[in-house]
């Protein structure tokens, strides 16, 4: 069953389509891949799933909802969170306040409960804080509640950025580039990670360049060059694939020009 | 006993105590006190309300804002309108200030709180130079001549009671959903609305309670001197605000008062230099910010600081008893 689908979705930017007709479905429960060359439009597409861009055609649903024109701030609340590239944390601020505000859209607390401090909205700040902890011990950096974010190591910030998506209880989650910048050992402990949130039910859609993690963790993998939706398949059958091995290395006709 | 603290009626009524406490303390000091020391009192609690109010604006959700003034201005014409010409009690009039004030935030808010940055501060700037204008050819504010005859109503332990209020509701307002939202559009816009948070609902929230502080205060300035004219406000008070809260350091509420009291008090004591005055005071703001560069209390996470002095004792006794 495909909980968020792309269908026949385009993004042009003048005279530039970064992402042209692309059809994709994400199954419930799977581990997906987007990979593709620099400047294939990965990210993009992640930036249309999550509003910040509006595709110029086609149409993206999540569960069979349009999120088409929906605000970006409402996204979260639909189901689907996701974290950058390059890290986007709240820096000035506690590693557990980071987690806290992740749950922002499962609150409901307004103006008049942060006046009056009734005993609702006590209850809701334990419960939301409980759920931080729980989300931040289930990324191992439940000791840091108290530091702050910008004091944490690269591989700890990365965690802290998932750990703010998930505390939201998405549907999906969307990790674009998760290991880079990781070595060897942190990128083994984030595949197990990443295996450990798809077994609590969370679909993962991930952008990543580095091969071995993606052929090691993925069911899916989706292959985008110059925009263009080229493969899909489990890895293996990526892996052997003309139109994938062309991309990323080139075709031998192109080789043989340049030798001659 | 901590059951009992987390009762909500029980904070509520520690709350009521706290306020009656300082308007008892307050009222003795206004007894004893000279009124000149009453005076630079009186303002400094008039700044802290101000300031808060920026505060919540520019330190905590990171919108540069140089138009505190305009505010303050709309408050103390509005109170002064309420109390002089349709006979509204004092307090009343304090709240009419604060909450025409906050309209007005909200209205300006609007358009303006799409910018960003520097461009924000010009459009804020603008703003305040059109409220300026405004009141210096409008009939009802007497124009540049000022308005005249507004009831000296104001006194030290009302100022101070509103600031403990002012006070009270910025710290649980910071420690809120809310207040989250707010510093996490401080910290970074784009995260922020990628878990959800409306930036601009919580930009104009910041901007309209800011407002209404700066509309406070700005009332109860105008029922302390009795007189206002549109020069009162001009860019220079919302400088004065704005240097309040930075030198105080940017987002801290202890911060803001050690400014509030820094910046009020120093002009005065620096007094006797005569002529030299502001530029000691300006001398002295500069080595201020060439020392702490983030401000007296920047940086400083009280609530942490405190815990890590508590702890570093217990661990000292524990080796002691080892």
């Amino acid at each position: 069953m495909s909980l968020l689908t792309l269908d026949n979705v385009t993004i042009r930017f003048g005279g530039l389509t970064a992402v042209d007709t692309v059809n994709l479905e994400v199954k419930q429960g799977e581990i997906l891949a987007l990979i593709g060359p620099n400047g294939a439009g990965k990210s993009t597409v992640f930036n249309l799933i999550t509003s910040i861009y509006q595709p110029t055609e086609g149409k993206i649903s999540l569960d069979g909802k349009a999120l088409t024109g929906i605000p970006t701030h409402k996204i979260a609340d639909m189901g689907i969170t996701r974290t950058f590239q390059t890290i986007r944390l709240f820096p000035e601020l506690s590693v557990l306040d980071n987690v806290k505000i992740g749950a922002h859209c499962r609150g409901k607390a307004g103006l008049f409960h942060a006046f009056t401090r009734l005993p609702s909205m006590k209850q809701e700040e334990a419960e939301m804080e409980e759920n931080a902890i729980k989300a931040l011990e289930f990324l191992d950096l439940a000791a840091k509640r108290e530091d702050m974010a910008k004091n944490l190591s690269y591989g700890e910030q990365r965690r802290l950025e998932i750990a703010r998506a998930l505390v939201s209880k998405p549907k999906i989650l969307l990790l674009d580039e998760p290991a880079a910048g990781m070595n060897p050992q942190e990128k083994v402990v984030l595949m197990e990670m990443i295996r450990r949130i798809r077994d609590t039910g969370i679909t993962i859609f991930l952008v990543e360049h580095d091969m071995k993690l993606v052929m090691g963790i993925s069911e899916r993998i989706a292959v985008l060059d110059y925009g263009k939706l080229i493969a899909k398949g489990t890895p293996l059958e990526v892996r052997s694939n003309k139109a994938v091995i062309e991309a990323y290395l080139g075709s031998g006709e192109f080789k043989s020009r340049i030798r001659r | 006993m901590k059951k009992l603290l987390d009762n909500w009626l029980v904070q509520f009524l520690l709350f009521l105590c706290v306020l009656g406490l300082t308007a008892f303390i307050t009222d003795a000091i206004g007894d004893v006190l000279p009124p000149y020391l009453l005076m630079i009192g009186l303002f400094i609690g008039i700044n802290l309300i101000m300031a808060l109010g920026l505060n919540l604006i520019t330190g905590v959700t990171g919108q540069l804002s140089l138009g505190h003034a305009a505010f303050m201005s709309i408050g103390a014409y509005a109170s002064a309108i309420a109390t002089v010409n349709y006979h509204v009690p004092f307090l009343g009039g304090v709240l009419i200030g604060g909450l025409v004030a906050c309209l007005f935030g909200i209205v300006i808010g609007f358009p303006t709180l799409r910018l960003t940055g520097d461009y924000l501060a010009i459009a804020t700037l603008g703003f305040a130079e059109i409220v300026r204008v405004q009141f210096t050819n409008m009939k009802i504010t007497n124009g540049a001549i000022g308005f005249l005859g507004i009831q000296g109503s104001t006194t030290f332990p009302i100022v101070m009671t509103i600031a403990v209020i002012t006070l009270v509701l910025m710290v649980w307002l910071e420690n809120s959903r809310n207040g989250r939202a707010m510093l996490a559009i401080r910290e970074d816009e784009i995260a922020s609305s990628a878990v959800g948070i409306n930036t601009t609902l919580y930009k104009i929230q910041a901007f309209a309670i800011g407002a209404f502080c700066a509309g406070v205060g700005g009332a109860l300035f105008a029922h302390t001197t009795t007189f206002i004219q549109p020069t009162d406000f001009g860019f220079m008070k919302s400088v004065d605000i704005l240097s309040i809260v930075v030198l105080g350091g940017l987002g801290s509420i202890p911060g803001t008062i050690i400014g509030a009291i820094v910046l009020t008090a120093a002009p005065e004591i620096l007094r006797p230099l005569a002529n030299y005055r502001m530029m000691v005071y300006g001398v002295l703001l500069v080595i201020i910010m060439i020392f702490r560069p983030y401000g007296l209390l920047g940086g400083v996470n009280l609530r942490q600081a405190v815990r890590r002095a508590f702890m570093l004792t217990k661990k000292k006794q524990a080796g002691r008893e080892e």
